[in-house]
This record gives structure tokens, C-alpha cells and sequence, in this order.
């Protein structure tokens, strides 16, 4: 690879400054002249017919402008893929699930907005609710939406190879039932928009949107204006994670409409305990997994059954349930591989995506389950994975899973090799076993996520650069930097291939007036897809400027070299100039160019097929071997984790201060899905939306974290990258579990791993 | 509307400059006004709606002299505006009284700290209270005012539920007055929390220990969390008291407190995990008394 001079380098990010000094502005602090407050009526019942809803009273209230319910929305509905348009914006008919919205008011300040909302009356028919996905695929439990049959929202039966003769031939055939947990983002900054429909017809929202552009269609189609008339501009975002923030929501369309209604500006902001209470979370999935493994330990099949609970609508679940399923036949090889997918509707809230989309259920079941074979059988826990472990595929050529997934880079064997060389793991038998009440453990584990997710349909992801006369740039695309980082990677990029320092591009945040459209920021699809683009735009500006500099010192273009701001001919460097006069020169020359460059993804651009399973969900994958090292205290379950250490082929880090913080934001959020996390339900109702008992890891549950980084240069990804982040929220949970059984001598198959949990395993096994 | 965070509803908010103005106040508005010290608990009841709106808040924050800690011949007194962070690092609490101080320190975070106070702790009289356990092993007595008046209380007689006192509408609490332990008493606090900081209770264990040579000359257990009322336990003192410490007595008397708790299922954890936890507490905290 070439000399780099930007790329790799530790930078901090571009909107640091702003973020840190509190100068960067959220959906929430926006605010316009004459604006009102909405606030939302939401249900109090899990599963309720509506019968009638009385808003005389609510209008009376002094400062009250503009009352919406459901029927105002002309019937109108959406969802992620035609098929399943099953969401409206405020409930209809029925309520599916606690705290759905069903009704809008815009009042002339919040507590008017707030009390007018208590002030309309829902009548409702209380229905037999069903909450437990096995449950809710029962012939005669409660139905959630007519459309379907035994509430099956989402299903995909995939066989590939013969799974039946792999287990019949199988030395050992291991069945367990695992079921991950009600996760959810836990963002600081809860969703909020600030809408106006002008009366002329044109429909402008700043809204905290990690996928803009779908909020833009789906603003176009609910209010039948053309898709130029609608404009999303993007705020800083305070985290996304998925999900939520990919998705429109009730507010979004009511202060749209109210707005409408009024004439005047709507903002809506929603509760943190809102937000925990009705977000689009995670899925909690059963898996049921069947491994068969040969003498030797090397695994010959996979059968998953998965049952997910899907909540009241369908949102992204297919996708979800595809995700569940694609990646299982990595990062190890498997000859055979059956999967079985349901998403269930209950009367719960919505199950959606968030970070690690679906793999984080599967690959724990399988990673705990391939270790339980390996005790079975007597191998190490390394040997094992190390048996099983993908080669990494020789330059130019491709290693391809069973079910068409193919991988040009897999740094799985280098980073288990690594990761086990680490002094956490080498030496663990020289650390104290058991101190006290406290019982320690060390544990392993092997992932895999793809990056540059694709998506059906619409898969257009561009970036221009347009130059100005001081020689500073302008980077414009629609990828959406929902606090990732993703904006600082690109200018990163472009200041790369442009030759000039980072202090001068300049990047825009996303308006879909303006900003090509692009799908948004999901799949760890940002640096690799946007990148490539911004890369490409980056060279078309590029190669202008060489053919101008060429004429002028009468050279060919490919004589020239533009680095940091100086360009000078490669073999007389004595000809030069500061790139500022370059940019001059091209601008100002002759008939007053427009020096501009505009490129757009090309890679992953095959078509995406759901049904079957067959090929890739992302461009390329990366690979994480995580070792972690827990106390536990036997008398109280309580559970300790001091050390992480974590080796991750990502590919090429293109922003390494950015890179190492994706990671251990991600295996952090996985600690917390392993040990604390869960939405606690009682028959639909949280009892625990607040982050007082929603109970994530502080700064001092997080153990001391040591990265180590495994270069593999993909060929499918802007200078070598693939995705960082999602592969180690992937990977924490089984480390954990797997350090948690070494500890113990305990698998625990439920996450999260609670003190509770312990105890009570811990007095069964006595 | 579900019951969610939602804004603070309307009242009429009074900063009285001295005691005896607010004592007239909360008498004049006798059943409709609530005073409020540090906030940390009534905000966010109040904007959860888990309580009513009161017609007025009196606000003591506004009134000097009751920020003081005082210790003398008569023990130490803590006024109430006294807030946990003032407890957390008094030097003289942290020598004398540590049991409260360790309380005070594994309460909520610095801000909730500097701005709670522990009177308001106090009457709150959530099971829960951490302050509570330590108070209760210390034998403190709660000095509550009104304008008829004043009367001292054993803060035993001052929890008689969930979140209700001994206070009258009209009453305000003082002061807490705290006995000097003897001089050779050891006591710990012991919180279990899912995480390390910023959560409540799910058990409080509380343990007040006067050994010599090895016997137990008294002893004082209270238990948060897992009953009505942060408890004293006396039948599991009674194991222990005039007995010669050892691993099986201690365990007994652990046993014993476990057997007192009346414990119930809640999100945060089953009545079974907290029984037996309170088991697995007292022995602890007994056992580090001893060692102290
Ligand atoms: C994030 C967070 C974390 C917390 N963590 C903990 C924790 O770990 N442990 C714990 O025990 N608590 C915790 N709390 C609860 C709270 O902070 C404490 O109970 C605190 O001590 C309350 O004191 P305050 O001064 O803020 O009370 P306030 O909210 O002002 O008052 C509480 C109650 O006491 C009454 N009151 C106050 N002063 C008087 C008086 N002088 N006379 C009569 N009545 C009075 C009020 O009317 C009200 O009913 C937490 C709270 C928050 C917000």
C-alpha cells in the first residue's frame, strides 16, 4: 500500500470541538418562531380494541391548536418491505401493544400539550393480550393482526447441505435452548423532531434520524406530496445503534400533521421513559441449536430453530430474522446448515435492529454450545476453535460458506492466535482460582460481522466534493454520521486521495434537499460504502486539478503528486506550488470551471435474497477473537469483570482513535447484554423503563480493555477497511459466559446473566 | 396518559426564612402542602405521578442553621438540611459513626450526594433508605417540631410503612440525634447492587458489633429492602449477644436475620434472592465487625 499521510493517522473527530463544547445542536434544541409542543396520548392497555375517542374536552383547554387520532392519517400505513405494512402512525382499531400512541395534541407550550393529552378519552375493549412468542404460535392464542396466521409475522426455512446425515454421522449431536434478552440502545439523546408543513406544500423536518432518507419517503408517501417537496435536514444525532432511530415514529408523523393542521411549526420531543418504554429494541430470541461435532471436534452441522419475539408490529424484522440466520456459517467452517425462522407478534413492544442486527443471538448459542461439545470431547477451548477456524484466503482468491457467503480477507486464526499469546490468557492459571467467596474464570470466544450491509431495493450510497478557490473542499453525502463517526472517517478519506490536510474539507451534514440520497447509517455500512464513494469523488476532483496543474508546468498529469497541501512534479520537485494555487489556477481558468467530483458505491450491489439465504448480507466481514476474565462471587452471584482483551481484524483502521472506540463501545454494550441488560415485562407492561433499574454497565463495571488489531487489507473496502464495532458486541457475550463457566463450572444458557440467575444455578447444582 | 416522567405539575412553591415561618406555614396549609428539602426524591415522585400534587411546596432549603453537624458530650446531631455528601466526608462520622458514613458513600452519585439530604432520606422511608439501617443500629433519635411543639422519636417508632412516618401534617424533622456508640463498637454497612455505584438496595445490611475478647457484648443488626420498613432484627442480636463469637453462631444468627426479613418478588429481585442474601450479608458484616 502506498504511503499514507492521513489515513491511520490518531486524529480527533471533526465535530469533537462542537460536541465538547456543547455547541452542537440536537432535534431537541431546535426551535422556530411560533412553534407548538405535541405530546402524545399512549395506551394503557398491551391489547385493546378502540371504541371511541372523545377529544371534546381536550380541544376546550385554553392553547390547545390541533387534536390528532388515528383515522386522520386517511388510512394510511407502512413497513419495511410492501408485505408488511402493517404499522399506521397512531393506532387505528386496536392498540398491539402497551403504550402505543393514539392520539396528538399541539398545544401552545408543553404542559398545556401535556394535560390536554390526559384529557381525551379512549374508549377501549380490553382483549386477550399473549406474550411469549411460543406462546402466541399456539393454534388459538389471541391474534395480533388478521393478516397473518399463529401471529407469524416473519418465517424462513433454509437447508443447506444434509443436516440429517451430518448429525447421523456425528460423533457427538448436542441440543440446548438458549434465549438472549430484551436489549435496548440506551442513546442519551431520546428521539425528537421539529416539523413544518408550509402552507405552500412543502414539508420540512429536523429530526434526530439515523436513516434520514427512509424518513423522508415515508413523510412523502403518508402525506401524498412528491418526494422534492420534503425536506429531512439532520442534526447532530446523540446515538442510534438502530432500530428507533432507522424508523419513523408516532411524534414524527403527528407534528408533521400538526403542523399541517395549524400552519404553525410542531415540535415533539419524547421522555427518556417513553422511549424506553415503547423503543424499537433488540429482538429476544429462543434459539434452539442442534450441533454435531466429529471426534476430533470439527463441526459437521448446525440446525438452528429460532423463535423471535416480533411485538406488535413487523418493522424490520425481516431483515432481523435474515440476519439470525446468514452468518452462522461463520467465522467456522460448516459443511451442512439447517435454520429455521420464526418472528412471532405478541403484545409486547416492537422487536427491531440494534448493533450486531441478529448475530448476536445465534453466534452466542453456538460459540456456548461449540465450547460445551469441546469440554464434552476433552479439546481445549482454543484447539477447538483453532480446528474449526476459516483460513484466511490467499491474496486473490476466495473462500465461500455453504451458503454463498464470500470472504476475501478472515483474520480469525491470526487474531485467536494473538488474542491467546495475551498474558490474560497465557497466564490465567497462575492467577488466583478462587479468593474468598470470589471464584475466578477465564473465558474465549470467536465472531464474525459483516460490513456494508446491503439492503433490499435500495442500496444507492454517493458522496460529492465539490472544490472552492482557497483550496478547502466540501464533502457531500447522504450517510448519515449518527455519532459513529463516520463523518470524520470520510473527510479522512478525502483529504487522503486529495492530497491535502483534514483541517480542509469541510463535511455537511445530511439534507435531503441537497445531499444525494443513501439509505443511512445501519450494518456498518458507512465507512465502507460512503467511503468507497467519497474515495471515488475524491479522485474525479483529483484528477482535474493534475490535468490543470499538468498544462500549466507542461507535464503529463501522472508527472504530478499533490501531498499535504503541496503539489510538485514528481521528477523535478523543485516545480511546485501549495495546492491553494492549484486550486486557484482551476477555478479561475478560462471559462470559469466548476471543479467538482461526485462517486457513488459500487460494491455489493447484487441482489439481496431474503427467502432463500443464499449470498452475502454485507460487502465484507470481520473477525474478533475475545478473551475476558471474571469474579465471581459464589455466595451472591454477583459478577465481576476486570479484563477484556480483544483482537480484531477490521480490516485497515482508517481512524484508529475511532476505531478502538467502536470496539470497546461494542464489547461493553455486549458486557451489558451478557450481565445486566433486560426489559423486565409483566403481561406487556415494562417494569423497568428507567436507566435507574434498565440497567446498563457505568464506568465501573467496565473492565480494563486491551485491543489488538489484526490488519488483513480487503480488497472490498477503502484502503483495506471492513466494519469495526458490531463484531465485539458479538463476541463479549459468549467471552463472558464462557469466563463466567470456567468460574463456576456453570453454562448459562439465559442472558442476562443476573446475580439472581447465579445463585439459584448454583444451589441447583449442589 | 400511562404513568410516564412527565412535566412538574403546578403548586405554589414558598422559601420560608426561618424555621418557626415554616412551621406556620405547613400549619396554615395543613394536608395540602409538602416540604421539600434536596428534591432528589420528591422531583422525580412528584413528575412520575406517583404521588399527588401538593397545593404548596415549603422549601427549607433557604433556612439557616440547619446544614449543621454537631458532636459533643451529647452525641452527634445532624441538622436537616445536612445533605449525604456531608456525611460521606465528615472526618468526625468517618471515625465515629462509620457505619452511616459507609451508608452515605454507597448512595447514589456525587450530584444526588451534595444535593440529597439525609433527613430527607429519612422521611422518604422507602424500605430501601440506606440511611436507614445505620440509624437504626445506632439507636438515633429523630427530633420533629411543629408550632404546638417539639417531640423526640426512636427512629424504630418513626417507619410504620412503605413510604409513611410518625410525622404529623404539620410536623417537621429537626434533627437526628445519634448516642455516642461505645467506644469500642465496630459497625459496616453492606449494600448489594447489581452494578458497583448508582443503584438501590436490594438488600441493606447494617451491623453494629461490640467485641471482648472474642464475646460479644452487643450487638445491633438492621436490615433495608426486605420488609415494609428498614427493620431492627433482635432475635438474630439474641443469638449472638453474651456469646462467644464463632463461625457457626455467626452463621445462625445470619439465619436467623433471614428468617426475620419479610421480603416481597419485584422487578428488582425475587423475595426468595433477598432472603437469601440477607443471610449471606449478616454474616458478612458481622464478620468484618469483628475483624475491623
Ligand atoms: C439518581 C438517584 C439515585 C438515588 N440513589 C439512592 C441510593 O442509592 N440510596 C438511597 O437511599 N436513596 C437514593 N436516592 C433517593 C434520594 O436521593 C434520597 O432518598 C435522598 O436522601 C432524599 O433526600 P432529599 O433531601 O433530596 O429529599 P426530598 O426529595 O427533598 O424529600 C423527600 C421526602 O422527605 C420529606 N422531607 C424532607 N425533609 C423533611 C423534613 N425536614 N421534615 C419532614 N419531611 C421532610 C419530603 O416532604 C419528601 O416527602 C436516589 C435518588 C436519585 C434521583
Amino acid at each position: 500500500m502506498a504511503e499514507l499521510s492521513v489515513i491511520g493517522q490518531r486524529v480527533p473527530r471533526v465535530d469533537a470541538w462542537e460536541k465538547v463544547t456543547g455547541q452542537a445542536k440536537y432535534a431537541a434544541d431546535y426551535s422556530l418562531p411560533d412553534m407548538l409542543w405535541c405530546k402524545l396520548l399512549r395506551s394503557p392497555y398491551p391489547h385493546a380494541r378502540i371504541l371511541n375517542i372523545d377529544t371534546s374536552k381536550a380541544k376546550k383547554l385554553p392553547g390547545v391548536r390541533g387534536i390528532v387520532t388515528g383515522k386522520d392519517f386517511g388510512g394510511w400505513s407502512w413497513g419495511w418491505m410492501p408485505a408488511t405494512r402493517d404499522e399506521t402512525p397512531l393506532a387505528v382499531d386496536k392498540v398491539r401493544y402497551m403504550a402505543e400512541a393514539v392520539a396528538g395534541v399541539a398545544a401552545v407550550d408543553e404542559d398545556t400539550a401535556e394535560q390536554a393529552a390526559g384529557l381525551i378519552k379512549v374508549e377501549y375493549e380490553e382483549l386477550p393480550g399473549v406474550f411469549d412468542p411460543e406462546e402466541a404460535m399456539k393454534d388459538g392464542a389471541p391474534k395480533v393482526h388478521d393478516y397473518v396466521k399463529n401471529n407469524i409475522s416473519v418465517e424462513y426455512h433454509w437447508n443447506f447441505g444434509d443436516v440429517d446425515k451430518a448429525f447421523a454421522e456425528s460423533h457427538i449431536v448436542r441440543e440446548d435452548r438458549f434465549r438472549t434478552a430484551r436489549a435496548t440502545h440506551g442513546y442519551l439523546e431520546p428521539p425528537a423532531i421539529l416539523a413544518y408543513y408550509d402552507p405552500t406544500g412543502y414539508i420540512t423536518v429536523w429530526a434526530s434520524k439515523q436513516s434520514p432518507y427512509f424518513h423522508y419517503r415515508h413523510l412523502a408517501a403518508c402525506f401524498k406530496v412528491p418526494l422534492s417537496r420534503v425536506r429531512v435536514i439532520q442534526p447532530f444525532i446523540g446515538g442510534g445503534f438502530g432500530g428507533t432511530k432507522n424508523d419513523s415514529l408516532a411524534g414524527d408523523f403527528c407534528a408533521v400533521l400538526l403542523s399541517k393542521m395549524t400552519g404553525r411549526p410542531v415540535k415533539y420531543i419524547e421522555s427518556m421513559e417513553e422511549e424506553l418504554a415503547t423503543s424499537r429494541r433488540r429482538h429476544s430470541v429462543i434459539v434452539y441449536s442442534k450441533m454435531g461435532v466429529t471426534k476430533d471436534g470439527l463441526l459437521k452441522a448446525i440446525q438452528h430453530r429460532v423463535v423471535a419475539d416480533g411485538g406488535g408490529y413487523t418493522a424490520i424484522g425481516p431483515l432481523s430474522m435474515y440476519l439470525n440466520g446468514f452468518m452462522t456459517t461463520l467465522p467456522y467452517k460448516l459443511p451442512h446448515f439447517k435454520f429455521d425462522a420464526y418472528r412471532v407478534f405478541t403484545n409486547n413492544p416492537i422487536g427491531a435492529a440494534m448493533r450486531g442486527h441478529g448475530v448476536t443471538h445465534t453466534r452466542f448459542a453456538a460459540e456456548i454450545q461449540m465450547e460445551m461439545l469441546a469440554e464434552e470431547l476433552g479439546i481445549d477451548p482454543v484447539e477447538m476453535r483453532m480446528r474449526n477456524a476459516i483460513d484466511n484466503p490467499k491474496p486473490g482468491e476466495i473462500y465461500e460458506t455453504i451458503n454463498k457467503v464470500t470472504l476475501k480477507t478472515c483474520g480469525l486464526k491470526q487474531a485467536i492466535k494473538e488474542a491467546v499469546e495475551d498474558p490474560l490468557w497465557r497466564d490465567r492459571d497462575k492467577l488466583p482460582k478462587k479468593e474468598g467467596a470470589i471464584s475466578w474464570g477465564t473465558g474465549i470466544s470467536g465472531s464474525s460481522y459483516s460490513g456494508g450491509a446491503r439492503q433490499m431495493g435500495h442500496q444507492a450510497c454517493a458522496a460529492i466534493i465539490r472544490l472552492c478557490e482557497d483550496g478547502t473542499v466540501n464533502l457531500i453525502t447522504g450517510a448519515t454520521d449518527c455519532g459513529q463517526g463516520s463523518d470524520t472517517v470520510l473527510c479522512m478519506i478525502a483529504a487522503e486521495e486529495l492530497g491535502i490536510k483534514l483541517d480542509d474539507v469541510a463535511i455537511k451534514r445530511v439534507d435531503t434537499a441537497y445531499t444525494p440520497v443513501d439509505p443511512g447509517s445501519y450494518g456498518s455500512r458507512v465507512t465502507i460504502l460512503a467511503g468507497q464513494a467519497t474515495q471515488k469523488a475524491a479522485r474525479e476532483v483529483k484528477k482535474q486539478l493534475l490535468e490543470t496543474a499538468a498544462a500549466n508546468w507542461q507535464v503529463k498529469p501522472e508527472d504530478i503528486e499533490i501531498r499535504l497541501g503541496e503539489v510538485f512534479v514528481k521528477s523535478d520537485p523543485e516545480k511546485k506550488m501549495p495546492f491553494i494555487r492549484l486550486a486557484r489556477i482551476a477555478c479561475y481558468s478560462g471559462t470559469g470551471a466548476v471543479i467538482m467530483g461526485t462517486g457513488y458505491s459500487s460494491y455489493g450491489i447484487e441482489h439481496l435474497d431474503l427467502t432463500n439465504g443464499i449470498g452475502n448480507g454485507g460487502c465484507s466481514y470481520s473477525f474478533t477473537a475475545h478473551t475476558a476474565r471474571v469474579g465471581v462471587d459464589m455466595e451472591t452471584g454477583q459478577i465481576t469483570t476486570t479484563d477484556f482483551t480483544i483482537a480484531s481484524d477490521c480490516g485497515r483502521l482508517l481512524s484508529p482513535v475511532q476505531a478502538e472506540g467502536q470496539i470497546e463501545g461494542g464489547a461493553i454494550q455486549g458486557l451489558g447484554q451478557a450481565l445486566y441488560e433486560d426489559f423486565i415485562m409483566d403481561r406487556g407492561k415494562t417494569l423497568n423503563p428507567t436507566f435507574l433499574d434498565y440497567k446498563m454497565p457505568h464506568a465501573l463495571d467496565v473492565p480494563n480493555i486491551k485491543l489488538i488489531d489484526i490488519v488483513t487489507d480487503d480488497p472490498f473496502g477503502p484502503f483495506g477497511a471492513k466494519e469495526t464495532s458490531e463484531g465485539s458486541i458479538v463476541s463479549a457475550p459468549p467471552a463472558v459466559v464462557s469466563a463466567i463457566h470456567d468460574a463456576t463450572g456453570i453454562w448459562f444458557k439465559e442472558l442476562p446473566v443476573t446475580p439472581e440467575k447465579v445463585v439459584k444455578a448454583l444451589k441447583e447444582k449442589k | 396518559m400511562t404513568t410516564f416522567y412527565r412535566r412538574l405539575p403546578k403548586f405554589n412553591y414558598l422559601a420560608p426564612d426561618t424555621l418557626d415561618e415554616a412551621l406556620s406555614l405547613l400549619s396554615r396549609y395543613k394536608g395540602k402542602a409538602m416540604v421539600i428539602a434536596g428534591g432528589t426524591d420528591i422531583i422525580p415522585r412528584l413528575k412520575r405521578r406517583e404521588i399527588g400534587a401538593p397545593e404548596h411546596v415549603i422549601d427549607l432549603k433557604g433556612i439557616p442553621g440547619l446544614d449543621n453537624i454537631k458532636y459533643d458530650v451529647s452525641g452527634l446531631s445532624l441538622g436537616t438540611l445536612v445533605t449525604i455528601g456531608a456525611v460521606e466526608t465528615s472526618a468526625i462520622i468517618g471515625e465515629k459513626f462509620s457505619v452511616l458514613a459507609q451508608a452515605a458513600q454507597s448512595m447514589a452519585s456525587p450530584q444526588v450526594r451534595n444535593r440529597g439530604t439525609i433527613a430527607g432520606n429519612i422521611c422518604n422511608a422507602v424500605p430501601s433508605a440506606d440511611s436507614a439501617p445505620p440509624l437504626l443500629t445506632l439507636g438515633a433519635k429523630l427530633k420533629l417540631v411543629s408550632q404546638k411543639g417539639e417531640r423526640t422519636v426512636g427512629i424504630e417508632d418513626f417507619f410504620t410503612g412503605p413510604g409513611q412516618t410518625a410525622l404529623a401534617d404539620d410536623e417537621i424533622l429537626q434533627e437526628i440525634q445519634i448516642p455516642h456508640p461505645p467506644p469500642n463498637s465496630q459497625g459496616i454497612y453492606l449494600k448489594l447492587t447489581p452494578r458497583r455505584a448508582m443503584d438501590l438496595a436490594i438488600v441493606g445490611v447494617a451491623a453494629v458489633v461490640i467485641p471482648q475478647d472474642g464475646v460479644c457484648q452487643d450487638i445491633r443488626i438492621a436490615l433495608g429492602a426486605v420488609a415494609p420498613t428498614p427493620i431492627r432484627v433482635r432475635k438474630a442480636e439474641a443469638v449472638l449477644k453474651g456469646q462467644k463469637f464463632d463461625d457457626a453462631l455467626i452463621e445462625k444468627a445470619a439465619k436467623t436475620a433471614a428468617g426475620q426479613s419479610r421480603p416481597i418478588d419485584d422487578h428488582r429481585a425475587s423475595a426468595d434472592y433477598r432472603r437469601d442474601m440477607v443471610e449471606v450479608l449478616v454474616k458478612r458484616a458481622i464478620k468484618q465487625a469483628i475483624r475491623r
